[in-house]
This record gives structure tokens, C-alpha cells and sequence, in this order.
């Protein structure tokens, strides 16, 4: 469902947000810090998350130098760690949140029982969510050639064959997903495999 | 397939955050195994990083925070906490990004028998482990008081003598099954048990589970304080 807020077109440019969170904007300050290590990009960020995250942190540590001290940390990972955000798993505030409830579950622990175990990362992991895609995809997928190919099938092939292959719909519920009759969504799947069994040859039947 | 699942209120608690790593590492453990849950973990913290991030919940607290002063309330924050700002910006773009570290699998033994750790327990100490007849048990050391956690293995054939508990038992089945008198659990089963449970769980083809209590002697205090929100899930 954020994936789909993150996929609309950004149409106001405009970075005041009164109301409502701007993800698609979010999303791109992000991913130029992850990829081009963009500092004007990330003070935005900055600016939009540390006065939120200073207030959530004083919520939770009565000592200023502590929730001062989540800020300084969340923030820094949000930098060091920008390029591990994946927007097809959700939105970059979920991806920040995780981040930020991290460090101040590693903190409190710290704290509280006087382990610096750091363990959140193993528990919440901020590289690869938690989520049945990446597990489907490793299964069945390994092979680099196998995705290559199938990245070179037309875009309506490719829907069906990653929807029903990698993500393990059903044909059924793959017809409801992109909004096609059954009877299309079944043709396009053949199509596809017919396509990837000339392009792979014998061995992957 | 899993029957056992953790309450919502537990969940809640697991995504803000509230748990100790015990509780939360068995349901992350649980997660990993539950697609359903996986679910409902990953939506409500999509809604909980909505609302904290929103404007209205940080104007809320200015309002709150803010005392006297001639200025409006957003630009004395703005104020107090700009150059700090700044200076935290410029120190943290001059550090490199993080180089990932592929995770690496860690496998555990008991007499013989190889079974993978679960990710969520990568980074914890584990004590040397203790035998008892068909029972063996290595203690996870999260040094949290009262709670003791444990990674609990039963041979083939092996049970644990019936026992109730004061405070309470979570048990996370990580690898084979067991039965006890309400029936039978298999991988990935999340069972919180209180004291009105009273069981003798059985393992004919052996199991490793994860497990977690509290000693009841202190309960009025330490975890029974932090479990109070989220009181419902000792029924």
C-alpha cells in the first residue's frame, strides 16, 4: 500500500507539507543520498525527520544528551545506511522508524540492563525487511542469468511470470492484481515461458 | 502449519519497540516462520512511522512542550535547536557509507544433532550447555533479570514433567514437534502459556524450541510492570 503511495507521480514540487507526508519526495531525497551521496538531499531529510525524532526520543529519555543522542545516531544511519533502503518494501518513514526504534531499543537495553549487545539489528533487520519476497525471490531465483532473461520479456510478461513465480500468486489472484481477465493473465504466462524456455534451453526444464 | 500466534497487543508492543530482546527476538523468531504475521507486522509499522512523522503529532507536542515566550511556539523550537542542527549535519555527511556485511549463518549443537540459529539470536552470548537425562539446555545470556531464556532441546522421546508456571512461559517451536495436553504443535508455533496452563509437553520425534519465563517470585514487579499495557496477554 505504500508502494503504491510512492509510485504516484510527484506533482507538487512544493516541499512544505502541511498535512500530509510527501512520500514520493522523501523517497527521492533518499535515494540520491544513496546514490550519489547527496548532502543538500539529506539535510532535507534531516530537517524533516530529526525535530520529529527529537521529540519521539524525549518521550522515551528523560536526559537530553540521550535523546539528543538518537537524533545525532538515527540520522547517521539514515547517511551510512541509505543505499540498504529498498522502496519496493515500503516507505522511506517506515524505513527511518525501524531505523530510529533501533537505536533506541540497543540504547535503553545499554541503559537498562548494561549490555552493549546491540541485537535490534537481528531482530527488526533494516537491510532486507521482513517480508516473504526476498525469500521467494532467493529460492527460486539464485541465477542471475534466469532474471536477466526474464527482464528482457515485454513489461506485460514480465508482471505475470514475477508475480506468479517470484511473489507465488495465483493465476486468479494475479488477473485481480493488474486488473485483466483470467484468460489473459493465462495466455501472457505462456507466452512468457515459451519465450524462456528458448532463451535457457534444456537444462531448466 | 502454524496454528500459534502471537496476540496483537504483543505485536504492537514488538514494533514500538516496548518488549525486552527476549520477547521480541521469539517473535521475530516467530515472524521469520509466519507469512500472516510477517503481514501484520509490517502494516502497523507502516502506520505507526506515519503517524509519528506527521506534522499534526509534532505540532501536537510543541504546543505541549513550548513555555511563554514572545515567539510563536514552532519558531522557539526552531530557535533552540537549528544550530545544533546544522552542526550535526556537517559532522554526519563527512562520515562514508557503510560497507554491508553479508550476514553469516550460525549453526548450534546438541549431541550431534546440527540445527541453523535463527537470525534474531546472531549477536546473543549463549552459557555452556546443560543436560538432564533427554533434555539439554543452553541459556541465552540477555542479562534481564527475572526473565530467563533458553534454547531448549528434547530428544526423541523426551518430555518436560508437568509443571504450571506463576508468571509466564513463551515457548517458540524453531525446529520439530511436541504434544501436549491441548494438542499438537509443529515449527513456527508461538505458545504463550500463564499460570492457569498446566502441561507435560511430550516430543516423540525430538524438538528445539525457544523459550522464555519469568520467576514468578518477583513478578509483581520487573516484567509485570512493563507487561501492564499490554495486560491482556496474561488472560
Amino acid at each position: 500500500m505504500q508502494t503504491n503511495l510512492l509510485s504516484k507521480p510527484t506533482n507538487d514540487k512544493s516541499s512544505h507539507m502541511s498535512d500530509k507526508i510527501n512520500h514520493p519526495q522523501l523517497c527521492q531525497w533518499l535515494q540520491s543520498v544513496a546514490q550519489n551521496r547527496d548532502q543538500q538531499a539529506f539535510t532535507h531529510l534531516f530537517k524533516f525527520f530529526a525535530p520529529k525524532i527529537l521529540r519521539i526520543a524525549r518521550g522515551k529519555f528523560p536526559n537530553e544528551a540521550q535523546a539528543n543522542e538518537v537524533v545525532q545516531d538515527t540520522m547517521s544511519n539514515v547517511w551510512r545506511k541509505a543505499h540498504l533502503f529498498n522502496q519496493d518494501k515500503g516507505a522511506v518513514t517506515t524505513w527511518v522508524y525501524t531505523v530510529m526504534r533501533n537505536i533506541t531499543f540497543d540504547m535503553l537495553r545499554k541503559i537498562q540492563g548494561n549490555k552493549e549487545d546491540n541485537l535490534s539489528d537481528d531482530i527488526w533487520p533494516i537491510a532486507e525487511s521482513m517480508s516473504t519476497e526476498s525469500d521467494a525471490f532467493d529460492d527460486h531465483l539464485e541465477n542471475k542469468a534466469l532474471l536477466s532473461v526474464i527482464d528482457k520479456l515485454p513489461q506485460s510478461q514480465q508482471d505475470v511470470v514475477k508475480g506468479f513465480y517470484l511473489r507465488e500468486m495465483s493465476q486468479e489472484q494475479l488477473a485481480k492484481h493488474l486488473n485483466l481477465p483470467l484468460g489473459t493473465v493465462k495466455s501472457r504466462l505462456r507466452l512468457a515461458l515459451g519465450k524462456l524456455k528458448v532463451q535457457l534451453g534444456e537444462k531448466y526444464d | 502449519m502454524i496454528k500459534h500466534h502471537p496476540k496483537f497487543e504483543l505485536i504492537q508492543a514488538f514494533v514500538n519497540g516496548e518488549l525486552p530482546a527476549s520477547l521480541s527476538a521469539g517473535i521475530a523468531i516467530h515472524a521469520d516462520m509466519c507469512p500472516v504475521c510477517q503481514q501484520k507486522i509490517a502494516q502497523f509499522t507502516d502506520q505507526v512511522a506515519e503517524v509519528s512523522f506527521e506534522e499534526q503529532y509534532l505540532d501536537r507536542f510543541i504546543v505541549d512542550s513550548v513555555t511563554a515566550d514572545s515567539k510563536t511556539a514552532a519558531d522557539s523550537l526552531d530557535d533552540s535547536t537549528e544550530i545544533d542542527f546544522e552542526q550535526m549535519i556537517a559532522g554526519i555527511v563527512k562520515s562514508p557509507a557503510e560497507v554491508s556485511v553479508p550476514k553469516v549463518e550460525k549453526t548450534i549443537e546438541f549431541k550431534g544433532q546440527r540445527y541453523k540459529l535463527p537470525t534474531a539470536l546472531n549477536n546473543m552470548a549463549l552459557s555452556k550447555t546443560a543436560h538432564i537425562g533427554k533434555l539439554s539446555r543452553t541459556r541465552l545470556q540477555l542479562n534481564e533479570g527475572e526473565i530467563h531464556t533458553s534454547l531448549l532441546r528434547i530428544e526423541p522421546g523426551g518430555g518436560v514433567p508437568e509443571h504450571t508456571h506463576k508468571g509466564f512461559e513463551l515457548t517458540v517451536l524453531l525446529a520439530g514437534s511436541f504434544h501436549d495436553e491441548s494438542g499438537d504443535y509443529n515449527e513456527g508455533d508461538f505458545i504463550m502459556l500463564d499460570s492457569s496452563h498446566q502441561h507435560h509437553p511430550i516430543s516423540t520425534e525430538g524438538c528445539l524450541c525457544y523459550t522464555v519465563a519469568n520467576d514468578a517470585l518477583h513478578f509483581t514487579q520487573g516484567i509485570n510492570k512493563l507487561l501492564n499495557p499490554i495486560g491482556s496477554l496474561i488472560y
